[in-house]
């Protein structure tokens, strides 16, 4: 009779509970890994011992089950600590100008490369013969 | 006095490498070449000073009594010497004069070689200035204290006693593909003979590279107790902006060599690789980043720093300027051949360097406007961290590691994309099937079933390409296959490995963190954890809570010791992790604090990483492949030194029917 219930007690709950459905429980972990920890500062609310990681990480899944969009969530911490907390930069205004860069400055380089190649294409190329076990040869 | 002496060699040192510079510009090579060696002889002795001194424990020098102690092991008191600002620049000028004297010792002679020693003679005598006069680690104290200050405890691991020399192997072994490149300038030659004499230093800088940044990840992973192995912290990405670009180099370097082509692109990275190490220097070493890594806080150091680098950096591009238009283009070639390849692969590799650069120095940038109160502060305080960095890394990762295949198979010149696409059919599949198994199992993560897609698709492809260069041969030819052709491989497979694994741990690893007190137990991922209490243990220079976890799985138990080390000298504490491992994986429990109010409960995380060694051990193989390919070339130069060079590469008559996949319709 008092065995299980012993039992029951040894059992120790971890202090969060991960949310029973898997797809909200991953969609809080990935915002877990956006936002800096307030109290160690190069650390993400996923990975800090701290006890306000932690709260942080109930405050993330409580608004997780009750619904809220991932940039809702977001928004709660930079209204609340600033745009400093949020390791996603902010994807409006000059935002958009560090996210679309890289894929500008690859077609950039695609149009280039295109117009000097393709335009110049010879016409009569061979590839060259070489030695199919020589390396970069 | 042993100090003094170390002192006094590191201008002698300086002395040397200023002869070195002047007689290498002006062609006496001969000359030259003895001053190199003499340069490197006196600064491996001044460094030897200085790690008697850290051995003996000198307190009275300053370097010694504010970084060791006495009850520190004698690794860490070794590694002590450079385990700071100041005897990590004098390992900084070590490892530069090792580079010249290595040149000097083993290079065929000639003017590339006296111009690349006279400018490495120029780096090597402004790395000596900045030591002597700005950070000097000889400096003596009027009054020592009895004991020193200690080392940082974080940094008393093995990986990380190491991690300095390697990554500076990496960093500083740029200076001479530098060097290279400037002499190359200066000669007017770049050529597929000065691609030659290159790759094999860009080869070695490059691989050297990769293990210290992958000794700085496994670091982070074992010492910091969070189980994370890459933060896209500052500091690591001043370290990977480098590697990015050398590794477009080692590519771009191949067409240079084998084709004469792309030879202004190429020589342009040689310089930008070793530009990136300086400014990678200066974010670590200035302090202008607020970074757990910044432990060198001094904003002269950093302005010196950024001027060196504006004088390397500018006369680099001032003799790029003057010599790229009379730079040779090389032979034409269509859009789809191993050349075009390589060129969408330096172009995607450059890219990612690029938003590695934008996205780190950007925040330091806002901050320092708004401190201007130039900007609100509101604006100023942006971060940027993993989301952008992931999501903007993930479709050039993509793209590189689907040419990847190709480039291997694709002949030079002109190639046929239906052939080819037809015969790496088998890999797409594979790849897919993977990628559809793995999503499965993982819960429909699309960066999951990514990662495994190109991962998959690239360690497939490089395989196919390894059995069609064995050809009719099988087996036998396929072991013998030479070692460039294995060097290269097995890096291209590490690559696909390494990929895997980042996004299979990004994407599954779970972990969470329990209460306990003695006699209770957790159970997570199939594990069952009973925590049997905490002692107290003596290290040498620490003590240790250490906890007794029993870890139960398929019915067999073994005891788990994570401690909590609390060292006294520096006030500071470390987590020292117990990690199981088992073939998918890493079962990680690291101890954390106490309850504040409760007694004797502990809280306990644990995490399992899966795939984690897929991760260090891709990119162990990346520089493995490198220095395979870099031994290759060594070899092959051993025998003769008139071998033929600047020919068109012709095939044995043998072999002329077996080129590239869709060589020829």
């Amino acid at each position: 009779m008092i065995g299980p219930i012993i039992a029951l007690l040894l059992q120790a709950q971890p202090l969060e509970q991960p949310l029973p459905d898997p797809n909200q429980e991953a969609r809080a972990q990935s915002l877990m890994r956006e936002l800096r920890c307030m109290v160690c500062e190069n650390e993400p609310v996923s990975q800090s011992t701290a006890d306000m990681a932690i709260d942080a990480r109930r405050m993330i899944r409580k608004q997780v089950v009750e619904g809220a969009s991932d940039s809702q969530v977001r928004d709660f911490f930079v209204t609340r600590y600033g745009q400093y907390v949020a390791f996603r930069p902010p994807t409006d205004g000059w935002g958009l100008l560090l996210w679309g860069f890289p894929f500008a400055l690859i077609a950039g380089g695609l149009v280039l490369i295109g117009v000097k190649l393709v335009r110049n294409r010879p016409k009569a190329l061979e590839p060259v013969p070489d030695d199919r076990s020589g390396g970069d040869a | 006095m042993i100090i003094e002496l170390g002192h006094l060699l590191a201008f002698l040192a300086l002395g040397a490498a200023a002869g070195q510079s002047f007689l290498g510009l002006t062609r006496n090579g001969e000359a030259a070449r003895r001053l190199a060696v003499a340069t490197a002889m006196f600064t491996a002795l001044s460094m030897l000073t200085l790690i008697i001194s850290f051995v003996r424990l000198d307190f009275s020098v300053a370097l010694v009594a504010a970084h060791s102690h006495s009850q520190k092991p004698l690794l860490y008191k070794i590694a002590g010497a450079w385990g700071n600002h100041e005897g990590s620049m004098l390992l900084w000028c070590l490892i530069m004069s090792a580079y010249g004297a290595l040149a000097a010792l083993f290079m065929r002679e000639g003017k590339l070689r006296d111009r690349a020693l006279g400018v490495q003679g120029l780096l090597t005598v402004g790395s000596f200035l900045y030591l002597l006069f700005v950070s000097s680690p000889f400096m003596r104290l009027i009054d020592p204290p009895f004991d020193g200050a200690g080392l940082n405890p974080l940094l008393q691991d093995p990986a990380v006693a190491l991690h300095p020399p390697f990554l500076y192997m990496g960093y500083v072994g740029m200076s001479f593909v530098f060097s290279m490149a400037a002499a190359g300038l200066i000669n007017g030659e770049i050529d597929r003979e000065w691609a030659r004499r290159t790759r094999p230093w860009a080869l070695g800088a490059w691989s050297f590279l990769t293990i210290g940044i992958a000794l700085g990840a496994i670091w982070a992973y074992y010492e910091l107790g969070w189980g994370g192995w890459w933060f896209w912290d500052p500091v690591e990405n001043a370290s990977f902006m480098p590697w990015l670009v050398a590794a477009a180099l080692v590519h771009s370097l191949i067409v240079t060599e084998k084709r004469g082509g792309m030879a202004s692109w190429t020589v342009f990275l040689a310089v930008l690789a070793f530009c990136l190490s300086l400014l990678g220097t200066f974010l670590v070493r200035s302090g202008v980043l607020t970074s757990v890594h910044a432990f060198a806080v001094d904003p002269a150091r950093g302005t010196i720093l950024l001027i060196g680098l504006g004088i390397a950096g500018g006369a680099a591009l001032a003799l790029f300027a003057w010599r790229a238009p009379t730079l040779k283009a090389g032979p034409e070639f269509d859009p789809v051949s191993r050349e075009g390849a390589l060129v969408l692969n330096n172009l995607f590799l450059s890219v990612s360097s690029a938003l590695v650069l934008v996205g780190t120095v950007t925040p330091m940038v806002l901050q320092w406007l708004g401190e201007a109160k130039m900007i609100s502060p509101e604006a100023a305080s942006m971060s940027i961290g993993e989301p952008y960095f992931q999501l903007t890394l993930a479709p050039m990762v993509a793209f590189l590691l689907l040419f990847m295949p190709l480039a291997q198979a694709a002949p030079w010149r002109k190639a046929e994309v239906g052939p080819l696409m037809k015969w790496l059919l088998p890999s797409a599949v594979v790849a897919i099937l993977a990628a559809i198994g793995a999503m499965a199992l993982g819960g429909w993560g699309v960066f999951l079933g990514y990662g495994v897609l190109v991962g998959v698709w690239a360690i497939f492809g490089v395989g196919q390409d390894l059995v069609r260069r064995a050809g009719a041969g099988g087996f036998k030819r396929f072991i013998k296959l030479p070692l460039t052709v294995w060097g290269m491989a097995i890096a291209h497979m590490g690559m696909g490995l390494f990929v895997i694994g980042a996004t299979v741990e990004t994407a599954a690893r779970t972990e969470q963190t329990f209460p306990l007190s003695p006699g209770q137990s957790a159970e997570m991922s199939g594990w069952k954890f009973e925590f049997q209490g905490v002692t107290l243990v003596d290290g040498p220079n620490y003590v240790a809570t250490r906890a007794d976890i029993l870890a139960t799985h398929d019915g067999r138990t073994e005891l788990l010791q994570p401690e909590q080390r609390s060292y006294p000298v520096s006030e500071m504490g470390t987590t020292e992790v117990a990690i199981r491992k088992t073939l998918g994986g890493d079962m990680y429990v690291a101890l954390g604090d106490q309850l504040r109010d409760q007694a004797n409960v502990w809280r306990l995380r644990i995490a399992h990483h899966p795939l984690i060694d897929w991760v260090f051990g891709g990119a162990g193989l990346i520089a493995l492949g490198g220095f395979m390919s870099l031994a290759a070339r060594l070899r092959r130069r051993a025998p003769t030194n008139a071998e033929t060079t600047a020919t068109e590469p012709v095939a044995s008559s043998a072999d002329k029917t077996g080129a590239g996949v869709g060589a020829s319709a």
